[in-house]
């Protein structure tokens, strides 16, 4: 299984699994690192949360994408639950938690904080119906994931002008 | 008179020794030329030895087959930017194209410019182009960046070259996602004889362009319509065909509008 590793996230891709971390350059202010996986090829150019990738699911298909917020999110209730969810159940997706409504799919979003770093995880499946059958690709993703304390924390940046 | 004798017998002789000289060059050139395939005389008087070694300069070579060159790893590394990426080959249906180049090498530079330019390569539809280098360990970020324009994944790995047992650059690996087998790889001097090489890997799968195995749910409209005009020409169906413009219930049920089948309709019913 393949390793890729930046950004202090770390996973170990399952099979049919691609995925890459990277810091969007940011036009203003600071952006953080997300993780985006699926069992197609990720196309460069797609929004954070999959925009642009998840039209192009086929059924027996899995996206997800970690993502990081700001320190402010620290400490803030949307955040407290401490550590990723170790487990997902297909009860927990639903088309109606999709960031975009896309017939036949299906959504979770989970927000929790881990190594001192608020993330959400936010998965689609390419078919809501066979979320039995899916969702356990998409644990065997959240169990490979690995998380590490930010080595330097990013400078708070406010905009300005030059 | 002795002595003008003797001069002149060690003229004789130099001037032999440098006649036989001139005569063996010209005979090393002869058989140079031979092994060039350009010489004069009758090849057939070469021997076997001769032979062998006037085979011309081997070409690079690309060698397919499925079976013996086996399944692809995942293509793991950094990009130049210090972003982790991973490209798995064996979740898409149609090809993937991975490009071993240097940021170094001149004759790289024609396919660092061609393949992040794929769509005017004419590539089998769904062909996937990744370039990927050694890693930062072996190649400067910087020259790899500057030379990504973006356009597609370009991967620091150098353990993609070990497991991909790369020889060198530029070296090709085509995988065909539907098996997650390497189906050829090799080096190709120019960009027009890698793309001949692609597509007759294309054309020994025994998969036309443009067809697929996976849902088509992944494919968007347009793809979607082009294949469906794709088959429908292959069925001898064509643009205006009467077929595409059915009058009646009977010019799409021709055979289920007897009164003894049609009750059902079933495709058993209308066989009938």
């Amino acid at each position: 299984m393949a390793t890729i590793r930046a950004h202090g996230i770390a996973a170990q891709l399952p099979r049919r699994f691609e995925g890459r971390i990277f810091i969007r350059p940011a036009s203003v202010g600071v952006s953080y690192p997300v993780g985006q996986f699926a069992t197609f090829p990720i196309p460069d150019d797609i929004g954070d949360f999959g925009s642009g990738a998840v039209t192009s699911m086929g059924p027996d298909d899995v996206f997800a994408t970690l993502f990081e917020y700001g320190p402010e999110s620290l400490g803030t209730a949307l955040f407290s639950s401490q550590g990723r969810p170790s487990s997902l159940s297909p009860d927990d997706f639903s088309p109606v938690r999709l960031r975009r409504g896309i017939p036949g799919q299906s959504g979770t979003q989970r927000f929790f904080t881990e190594a001192g770093r608020p993330f959400s995880f936010y998965a689609v499946l390419g078919s809501h119906i066979r979320r039995n059958s899916l969702v356990p690709n998409v644990n065997e993703l959240i169990s490979s994931l690995s998380i590490t304390p930010a080595s330097t924390p990013p400078p708070e940046v406010a905009p300005r002008w030059n | 008179m002795v002595a003008l004798v003797v001069v002149v017998t060690f003229v004789v002789l130099l001037l032999g020794v440098l006649v036989a000289g001139l005569l063996r060059s010209h005979a090393d050139i002869l058989r140079s030329l031979h092994e060039l395939g350009v010489g004069v005389g009758d090849p057939a008087e070469t021997s076997e030895q001769s032979s062998a070694r006037s085979a011309p300069p081997r070409l690079p070579t690309w060698s397919e087959s499925s079976s013996t060159l086996g399944p692809a790893p995942t293509v793991a590394g950094v990009t130049p930017a210090g972003d982790a990426r991973a490209i798995a080959v064996d979740n898409a249906d149609g090809f993937t194209l991975l490009a071993f180049l240097s940021s170094g090498c001149t004759t790289c530079a024609a396919f660092w410019d061609a393949l992040q330019a794929p769509e005017s390569l004419e590539l089998p539809q769904g062909t996937r182009v990744a370039i990927v280098t050694k890693g930062p360990d072996r190649e400067i970020p910087t020259e790899v960046s500057r030379l990504a324009t973006g356009r597609v994944p370009v991967v620091m790995s150098t353990e993609a070259w070990l497991e991909y047992e790369v020889p060198g650059s530029p070296f090709f690996v085509l995988v065909d996602g539907a098996s997650g087998s390497t189906v050829g790889q090799g080096v190709a001097p120019h960009v027009e004889q890698l793309l001949d090489l692609i597509r007759r890997a294309e054309h020994d799968r025994g998969r036309p362009y443009g067809t697929s195995r996976r849902p088509s749910a992944r494919r968007n409209g347009p793809e979607r319509e082009a294949d469906a005009d794709e088959v429908l020409q292959m069925a001898g169906i064509r643009p205006g065909d009467p077929s595409l413009y059915p009058q009646t219930l009977k010019d799409v049920f021709p055979f289920g509008t007897s009164s003894t089948n049609s009750s059902n309709g079933g495709p058993s019913a209308r066989a009938e």
